[in-house]
């Protein structure tokens, strides 16, 4: 029942992407923890690489949904975003518990929840994909590594610790809320990153599909999702961390943003039919 | 919540009711200027059926998605501009502002993406379009989040709500994206973008992506749209979404210390089943006065 309507012609090979997105993950997740280096009370300035880690993640994120969709899911391409973050949280904060160890053991889990969640799709569900089990796992991997980098980037560590341990709250002033809420699990800022996540992976597809679909362009778009989505997660994290250390991270995910997002207009006009600017619907033959 | 006097909680819940019915209005609106949601399938299909046209099509996700980052990202940004100890009104605003940017660059990107993979038939893009209508659906959207998150905050301080400013916003952003997206679309949709078809004739195969593409003078853009359904289609939506919060609250106010919360469940699946009997009423009603569809043969004519 599924066809395959689109191939990927010519670019960039998936299994490429794939590697240079995990890799390129879960480095930059790691250097995050160069914080812990730093001496005792310092400001987490690290904390940045955090936020490249989730825009690693959602460049091979969004051609993961591609690779999938491609087999004729076209209004599925926002809930595979949702399916993504949904499976990817659960072995994000369980890894957490795992100390130094953490982003290694969310793939791991990650992978085994997408193959499980794969299996039923597939042969439960009957979707009879061949690509399925493959892109579940991928994708709970990336929203699993997105959710750690973007946590990272808010608290300046990955471990369960720093997930849970509150700003120093006016909040509790103002909120009326216990304490340990001024944090990223205890505040729900991990909803706000699932879905500054969940929104920028299918993004750059859904809004590239087509006939004159084009890889560099969606690729480019993902990176504007990505770093729009760090810009976003950068600011909150004012509210959590030294305000020095926040900074860089704001300062350096605008200038990616500002700048991926002018090469977007570059290759939109490369290859939009028209350029137009107030002007009339061009006559077309037949109507 | 026994502590908070009665009448302070009925004032709330009138104010948080009257807050959503403002963003359900302003919401549909801004999604029918964009083409979000289901009638956005016809103005993606347009193009390559051959009728070029000039609509904004700003397709992000569906619309529940869509507005759960909104609402969310807006209640996450004024929950941390609180933790920086400012004052709520400001951080709100602030990061509502913040948000309805992030709502742009979306939507800009969504119609470049989706006009530029349409190439192969023509379809030019409009930087004009781009210019006037993401303006206008950002004011749009402002006024949506700004009314949804002041909301979920007063649920939280004045009423005690315990879930977190952003956790509120998760989950009255897919609420209003969904009441928008079932109340105001199908207005637009199926009135305002096959208003040359017979009233009643559906959409045939062979009229489909033939979209009302002229207007009463020149050719239609998508502000004419939100022009349109800001009559009807918003304020429906509105009144959907004020409803949905309106009752929700009133109900757990009210009968939440009957029976240790069970009582609120309760009274909450009563309202269920009676809006059900409402719903097949006015559905046998309609079918009644505006018939079945009988033979298409008596359309044949056209």
């Amino acid at each position: 029942m599924t066809v395959k309507i689109e191939v990927i012609q010519g670019g960039v090979p998936h299994n490429t992407i794939l590697v240079k997105g995990l890799v390129a993950s879960l480095v930059f997740i790691y250097l995050t923890y160069l914080n812990t280096l730093l001496p005792a009370g310092s400001p987490p300035y690290f904390a940045f690489f955090g936020g490249l880690a989730a825009v690693a993640a959602l460049w091979w994120g969004s051609h993961t949904i591609k690779h999938l969709c491609s087999y004729g899911i076209g209004t599925g391409v926002p809930s595979a975003g949702m399916m993504s973050f949904g499976s990817g949280v659960i072995a994000m904060l369980l890894a957490t518990q795992f100390g130094v160890g953490a982003p290694i053991v969310a793939v791991v889990l990650a992978a085994v929840i997408g193959a499980i969640l794969g299996f039923v799709a597939n042969n439960v569900l009957g979707m009879k994909i061949p690509v399925m089990i493959q892109s579940i796992i991928e994708m709970a991997i990336i929203g699993a590594l997105v959710l750690m980098g973007l946590a990272a980037l808010m608290t300046g560590g990955f471990t369960f610790q720093s997930l849970v341990t509150g700003a120093s709250l006016p909040l509790a002033g103002i909120l009326n809320v216990p304490n340990y809420m001024g944090s990223v699990i205890g505040g729900c800022l991990l909803a706000v990153a699932f879905m500054l996540g969940g929104i920028a992976i299918q993004h750059p597809f859904n809004a590239c599909l087509g006939p004159n679909w084009t890889q560099d362009r969606m690729l480019i778009l993902a990176l504007e999702c990505g770093f729009l989505s760090m810009l976003m997660a950068a600011i909150m994290s004012i509210g959590l961390i030294d305000t020095g250390a926040a900074l860089i991270s704001v300062i350096i995910a605008f200038l990616g943003w500002i700048y991926t997002y002018d090469l977007f207009f570059k290759l939109a006009k490369r290859d939009a039919a028209a350029w137009l600017d107030s002007k009339p619907i061009p006559e077309v033959e037949g109507h | 919540m026994a502590d908070i006097p009665l009448v302070f909680e009925i004032g709330i819940t009138a104010m948080a009711g009257a807050l959503a019915t403002i963003a359900g209005a302003a919401e549909d609106v801004e999604s029918d200027i964009g083409s979000q949601g289901d009638p956005n399938s016809q103005v993606q299909l347009a193009p390559q059926m051959g009728y070029i046209h000039r609509i904004f099509n700003k397709a992000i996700a569906g619309e529940p998605p869509a507005w759960g980052l909104w609402i969310t990202l807006g209640a996450g940004l004024a929950w941390a501009f609180m933790a920086m100890s400012m004052n709520p009104i400001l951080a709100i605003i602030l990061g509502c502002g913040i948000t309805t940017f992030v709502q742009g660059v979306y939507s800009t990107t969504a119609y470049l993406g989706r006009t530029a993979s349409l190439a192969k038939f023509g379809q030019p893009v409009y930087i004009d379009i781009l210019k006037s209508m993401t303006t206008v659906t950002m004011a749009h959207a402002f006024v949506a989040i700004f009314a949804t998150v002041s909301m979920c905050f007063l649920i939280n301080t004045a009423l005690g709500h315990p879930f977190p400013l952003p956790l509120l916003g998760l989950v009255w952003g897919i609420a209003l994206g969904a009441a928008g997206s079932a109340t105001g679309n199908p207005y637009y949709g199926k009135e305002r973008q096959y208003q040359t078809q017979k009233f009643g004739a559906g959409v045939p195969i062979a009229a489909s992506g033939n979209i009302v593409r002229y207007a009463e003078a020149g050719e239609r853009n998508s502000l004419d749209n939100g022009f349109f359904t800001a009559k009807l289609a918003g304020p429906a939506s509105g009144v959907c979404f004020g409803l949905i919060v309106f009752l929700e609250i009133w109900r757990t106010i009210l009968f939440e210390p009957i029976g240790a919360g069970w009582g609120a469940i309760v009274v909450g699946v009563i309202m269920i089943i009676i809006f059900a009997a409402i719903d097949r009423y006015i559905e046998v009603w309609a079918r009644k006065n505006y018939g079945p569809y009988t033979a298409p043969v008596a359309e044949a004519s056209s």
